[in-house]
């Protein structure tokens, strides 16, 4: 449900955000969001479903933003342990963080793939919009996010799998 | 020891997801299993279409408020032209109602652009119901479909010029990969029969013509159209750039050259699919 309303905003409003021909990623929040929240299984879980969802409507190759997610949700988890918790200023960093790296990941693997014009797009205004939008929406993402994984229980990282929530 | 088993349980996860991935992308890529893999997006496509315009038509509003407010200025400026217009198109239309008149603006649009390469192709008018959904590739999606016999490869034209090409045709809308797209390359003539391949660069970077034969003139502003030679993807005489710039490499005598789209890719309300497919 929560990655469905992702998908909806992501492809509504999410697109109609442009600045320097840039929108933002909303989904890959969800990933970083919930590696955060629950850890790297969780992470990981939680960016496939989003990452193969966003791939539904996307016209690039199918199933590279289901790897990327994935791999961004759990090094998000492993990396953070429960700091990411205790600080809330470090949510926003660690969006920061994983979002330059999933947008040069999405890159460097959609040139692997044969889109080598992947490479040649302005990264760096990608990196710095999809960065700072993640870097603003991270901590009430994460606290919805905590709540799709662990209903009942706003502060239990880790306590399960994914939630009804989602 | 629980530890241990649920950081091995974590990795399983994961290498789990990433060979469901591979496949997935192994799917997508193969020419054999492609069509699975778009058949799956396809009907992703037609079960969001709706929903999507629905969610649309209640933050389109709100979305314009706020447009409105960072961008007052140059949309003061753009009302005062629209307004001129519609005030023309009013005295020549005042006689028909405002769905005829509505659809009379579509069609003098097209006839005032001419559009005269098109000589008698069927053509269809879709309107754009969104724009570049991934920030890695140049397109836009129009509420036309296979339904309404889009097919994939269509040409897709708009005010000045080629727009680019359907690469995606669901039941009710279809995908236009845009000229500007790192993938789109385009065949075509200039000058006195010369041959080069117009590439986009991706979203946002100058397009560039290749493959130009050494020693061929080349003068800023000319202009580029589908050559239409046998196996090419368009109809002949559809004009596609002009010449921004053209540099010589001072060593191999290789001619760089910028292209610039004739078709304003930035206002894109409405296109036209052209039914065409090549001669085998």
């Amino acid at each position: 449900m929560t990655v469905f309303l992702g998908l909806v905003i992501q492809s509504t409003l999410g697109v109609d955000i442009r600045i320097a021909g840039v929108h933002p990623d909303l989904m890959l929040l969800l990933p970083i969001a919930a590696g955060i929240a629950g850890g790297p299984e969780e992470g990981a879980l939680v960016g496939f479903l989003a990452g193969l969802s966003a791939d539904l409507l996307l016209p690039t190759p199918f199933g590279l933003s289901a790897l990327v997610y994935s791999l961004v949700g759990f090094a998000v988890g492993a990396s953070t342990g429960s700091l990411a918790r205790e600080f809330w200023w470090l949510s926003i960093l660690v969006a920061v963080a994983a979002s330059a790296v999933a947008v040069v990941t999405y890159a460097v693997l959609g040139a692997v793939l044969g889109e080598s014009q992947f490479l040649h797009l302005d990264l760096v205004a990608m990196i710095a919009v999809v960065a700072a939008f993640n870097a603003v929406l991270a901590n009430g993402t994460v606290r919805v996010v905590r709540w799709a994984l662990t209903p009942g229980s706003s502060d239990r990282r880790g306590a399960s799998t994914l939630g009804p929530g989602w | 020891m629980p530890k241990a088993r649920r950081s091995r349980r974590t990795l399983t996860t994961l290498v789990i997801l990433v060979l469901l991935s591979l496949s997935v992308i192994t799917l997508d890529q193969s020419g054999r299993t492609h069509s699975i893999a778009s058949g799956v997006k396809s009907i992703a496509s037609d079960v969001f279409s709706p929903l999507r315009s629905g969610v649309n038509a209640i933050l389109d509003p709100i979305g314009n408020f706020f447009a409105g407010a960072v961008n007052y200025g140059s949309l003061e400026q753009e009302n005062r032209k629209l307004q001129a217009t519609i005030g023309r198109l009013r005295q020549e239309q005042s006689s028909r109602t405002f769905d005829a008149r509505q659809l009379a603006e579509l069609q003098k649009l097209l006839a005032v652009e001419r559009l005269p390469y098109l000589q008698g192709l069927p053509t269809m008018m879709a309107e754009t119901v969104s724009t570049g959904t991934s920030n890695f590739a140049a397109t836009i999606r129009i509420d036309k479909g296979r339904a309404q016999g889009v097919a994939l490869n269509d040409p897709v034209v708009g005010a000045g010029g080629l727009v680019g090409q359907i690469v995606e045709s669901n039941h009710t809308t279809s995908v236009v990969r845009l000229v500007t797209d790192g993938q789109s390359r385009i065949g075509v003539t200039f000058g006195h029969s010369a041959q080069a391949t117009v590439a986009g660069q991706g979203s946002g970077n100058p397009m560039t013509a290749e493959l130009v034969a050494p020693g061929t003139k080349v003068t800023r502003g000319e202009l580029m159209f589908t050559n239409g030679l046998a196996g090419a993807e368009y109809p002949p005489g559809i004009p596609v750039a002009s010449v921004s710039s053209v540099r010589t490499g001072s060593e191999s005598g290789q001619l760089s050259i910028v292209v610039k789209p004739l078709a304003d890719l930035s206002t894109l309300a409405y296109v036209v699919v052209v039914q065409w497919s090549p001669t085998p």
